[in-house]
């Protein structure tokens, strides 16, 4: 076997791996403090990538700049959709807000076809054409950033959620809501905290993304997918689930692609979660329901 | 006004609603109706009766769809025996993703009938050899009772007679279950399943039963798609037309049969009047389907009982 092609495959995918991270965390993140299954967490990925090509192009930002800049509008406009589509409706039944997500994940795509257009578009980064090379393996500078950033974000919600006051909040209402209403605990305040983080990482994925593919408009859906069979596989609501269940996803799809077939590499990948969810229904990490 | 009138008036106006008009459109209008009506109707027995949300159900028309098609360019089966088969292939996908998806319930079954429904697009969109991928399947023989015997229907007329006797039928046998024992036991297993255990009900069982069913008439209405407009590609199984049957059973009032066929007539209709707005008419959509869960989380169908007044339980056998 060449092992120079086999570490290339699999940098490749623990990199697009990280990418899954991103946008699996705050998927699992709101549902595992607010249980609310997000159907338009993808559609904040796509404005991300969006925000960072409107902001480079429009306000003449460069690239680093432009991606904070889409991460934290992305995050402010956490707050309104949480206010309008998902905060009114917490005590309906789940099936009520998860439709309500979806109505606003349908509302993000059109609206975003109609004001940014249906042709794909690229985002300038210095990054991407750059590489950079360990050994004989190459990798993008872009593709590298992505994985730091990544790595390091993570790791600074794990500290935020394990040691800060508003992350002992979010633990709290996770376990119990009405308990930790009654010991004092803001919960109006967790709802917004947890919505502008999970945008945020969706948004920061998509910037960072975006310089190494074309984006359009309805690439949300493709992100919410990739996010949805990460947790499934890992375990809806469980970060560590999110991290292997993403990590492993990358590489599966990545060597599936190398070695057996490009077209069915998706498709190995999804084989993969079958027999993991025919051997545990409710993911790696995770605690679901069973009848 | 009761039942016995009002619904041989409502068979009466669906068998004479094409000679209303002769513009061809129309017609192709209203085969599209019936057949949505089919697949509302398929979906509500999962949303509806065993209480359950599935994001895959697309993937069992497409199923069903690309049985019929494959089966009538190999081996040129184009009649009720194609349909027959393109039943059973959907209804055994839905017996083996059901049996390993049914075992979690609420958010989470959710999520899974979406993958396994990506999964299903996925390998319809590379599995070249067999569904010729993206480019899709074209030159489907129309509908035929055996295939290759001479009959052959091509009208839209004659589609939406089809068609229309299978939801009237189906339509009859969702509401005969719903006063059967089975179907009694589907209430009580989508209202407590516990308590529903307790009393000696398989809940399993009992979901999985409803599951193969809605997947297997959702095979037969891509089996009448696929004949009808003689093509099909893997759009079919995309998020749009998943987000569409979901849109009709919960606008139009889902555990109903009246619901999903009025939700299926709104969603063509509009679509339609809407044309002229472009990319405009689908952000209107889907700011119906979020005002419509907000504001009217029974359908359409609770506002009528609403305005009349009538004080039944606004779900088709919770009486």
């Amino acid at each position: 076997m060449d092992y120079v092609v086999f570490a290339q495959q699999l940098t490749n995918g623990l990199v697009n791996g990280m990418t899954y991270v991103l946008i699996a965390t705050g998927l699992t993140l709101v549902f595992g403090v607010l249980h609310i299954i997000n159907f338009a967490h993808g559609e904040f990925y796509m404005l991300g990538a969006f925000f960072t090509y409107f902001a480079a192009k429009l306000l003449g930002l460069d690239y680093i700049s432009a991606a904070v800049v889409a991460t934290l509008g992305v995050a402010v406009l956490g707050i309104f959709a949480n206010r309008l589509f998902f905060w009114p409706l917490r005590k309906e039944h789940e099936f009520t807000v998860l439709l309500s997500s979806l109505g606003l994940a349908l509302l993000l795509t059109n609206g975003g076809e109609l004001i940014f257009g249906a042709d794909p578009k690229y985002v300038p980064s210095p990054f991407a054409d750059s590489v950079f090379e360990v050994g004989q393996l190459i990798v993008t500078q872009q593709r590298v950033l992505i994985f730091v950033v990544g790595a390091l974000v993570l790791f600074g919600l794990n500290l935020f959620i394990r040691h800060s006051r508003m992350g002992k909040m979010m633990r709290a209402t996770a376990q119990n809501p009405e308990g930790a209403a009654l010991s004092g605990v803001n919960i109006r305040q967790v709802y917004t905290v947890t919505f502008v983080l999970a945008c945020g990482l969706a948004a920061l994925a998509g910037a960072l993304v975006g310089p190494t593919a074309m984006i359009f408009p309805t690439v949300g859906s493709w992100a919410v997918l990739k996010g949805f069979i990460v947790v499934i596989l890992g375990g809806l609501g469980s970060i560590p689930g999110a991290l292997i269940g993403g990590l492993t996803l990358g590489v599966v799809e990545s060597l599936a692609g190398g070695y057996i077939s490009l077209g069915f590499a998706q498709a190995i990948g999804y084989a993969i979660i079958i027999v993991v969810l025919l051997w545990r229904p409710q993911g790696l990490f995770g605690t679901a329901r069973r009848t | 006004m009761s039942r016995k009138i009002t619904i041989p008036v409502i068979l009466l106006a669906a068998l004479a609603l094409p000679f209303m008009t002769a513009n061809t459109y129309f017609h192709h209008l209203m085969v599209l109706w019936m057949l949505f009506s089919l697949l509302a109707l398929s979906l509500n027995v999962i949303i509806g009766y065993i209480g359950e949300l599935s994001f895959g159900h697309a993937a069992f028309f497409g199923i069903g769809a690309y049985t019929a098609a494959i089966l009538g360019m190999h081996f040129g089966l184009a009649g009720i025996p194609g349909i027959l088969l393109a039943a059973i292939v959907a209804g055994l996908f839905g017996f083996v993703i059901g049996y390993v998806s049914l075992r979690i319930v609420g958010p989470q079954f959710a999520i899974l009938t979406l993958g396994f429904g990506s999964i299903i697009y996925t390998i319809t969109n590379y599995w070249v050899d067999l569904t010729r991928g993206p480019m899709g399947i074209s030159n489907i023989q129309p509908l035929g009772l055996w295939g290759g015997d001479g009959i052959a229907l091509t009208s839209a007329i004659g589609y939406y007679y089809v068609i229309l006797g299978c939801v009237v039928a189906f339509a009859y046998a969702c509401h005969a279950l719903m006063s059967s024992r089975t179907g009694r036991a589907f209430i009580a297993t989508r209202e407590n399943a516990p308590l529903a255990a307790s009393l000696g009900i398989d809940v399993f069982r009992m979901k999985l039963l409803g599951f193969v069913v809605a997947t297997a008439v959702a095979g037969v209405g891509g089996a009448l798609y696929a004949h009808y407009l003689t093509v099909v590609t893997p759009d079919v199984m995309s998020m749009q037309y998943v987000a569409a049957l979901i849109i009709m059973v919960i606008v139009g009032g889902r555990g109903t049969i009246s619901g999903p066929i009025i939700g299926a007539l709104i969603y063509v209709a509009l679509l339609e009047a809407l044309r002229a707005l472009g990319p405009l008419r689908l952000v209107i959509f889907a700011a119906l389907l979020t005002a419509s869960v907000i504001f009217l989380p029974g359908g359409i169908v609770s506002l009528w009982r609403r305005i009349t007044g009538a004080d039944t339980p606004h779900q088709e056998g919770a009486q």
